[in-house]
């Protein structure tokens, strides 16, 4: 687990289905965590693998870090840049 | 390294290492286009058949794209005040009501159509249009649509000022 950075806030989404995962990421990386700041989002929806990213990608914030562990739970940690 | 795959929910094929998906933000993907403007058109007005344009819309206003909904023919139900939240199911999918009605909460979504609408607009950037000609079948006005209705809109309208713009249009 030493790879994983350090974060600001965690954001628990397990359960939640599309679009779940990726609003409640929205709402919260705007309304938890300052810029510069890291949001952890935990999402066992198996499309998040895709998702999560390619929000990121489109809002302009930055995936720093992913992981997925054996049960299929992914964390994602993601820095706020605007 | 924490980074594991278990391979067993998608295939191969599909599944993409995550952390790979984080190193490529930083390479030429992180400069690809990006999803600023989406229009879409909605024409069913079935519960089954409004969730998915209703997804989307949320989806991408929660992306950053500004979102231009146009509800036309039985769709313009789905933004009436007396109607949006007793939609009923397609005739196929008749009988699934209650159980796509469970998934839907469970995917984290209002239990209600006004209230997806209502979450929708609290984003800030969707914009929803209701065509005048369905707006006139269906005798809905300003007083009885959702106040979440921005407006009631001719098809030219919506085609040259929203849609020719936008990145995306959808159809549902």
């Amino acid at each position: 687990m030493s790879n994983e950075p350090k974060a600001d806030a965690v954001l628990e989404t397990s359960g939640l289905l599309c679009p779940g995962p990726v609003v409640e990421t929205s709402k919260a990386i705007s309304g938890r965590v300052q810029i510069g700041q890291v949001l952890q989002v935990v999402s066992t929806d198996p499309g998040a693998n895709l998702d999560i990213p390619a929000w990121c990608r489109n809002v302009g914030h930055e995936l720093v870090f992913a992981s997925e562990d054996p049960e299929g739970t992914f964390r994602f940690w993601i820095r706020r840049k605007q | 390294m924490s980074t594991t795959s278990t391979g067993t929910v998608l295939s191969d094929v599909t599944r993409t290492d995550p952390s790979t998906l984080a190193g490529n933000l930083t390479g030429a993907e992180g400069a690809a286009k990006r999803l600023t403007k989406l229009a879409i058109i909605v024409r069913e007005g079935a519960y089954d058949r409004i969730l998915t344009p209703l997804a989307f819309g949320y989806l991408a206003a929660a992306a950053g794209a500004d979102v231009d909904m146009l509800f036309v023919n039985w769709a313009v139900r789905a933004v009436m005040k007396d109607e949006c939240n007793k939609l009923p199911m397609s005739a196929e999918h008749s009988d699934d009501g209650a159980y796509i009605q469970e998934q839907v909460a469970k995917a984290g979504l209002p239990p209600t159509i006004e209230g997806i609408v209502q979450a929708m607009k609290a984003t800030g950037k969707v914009h929803i249009y209701v065509c005048s000609l369905a707006a006139q079948i269906f005798g809905a006005t300003r007083e009885n649509l959702l106040d979440q209705v921005d407006d009631i809109v001719g098809a030219t309208w919506f085609l040259t000022e929203r849609s020719l713009g936008a990145d995306i249009t959808q159809y549902f």
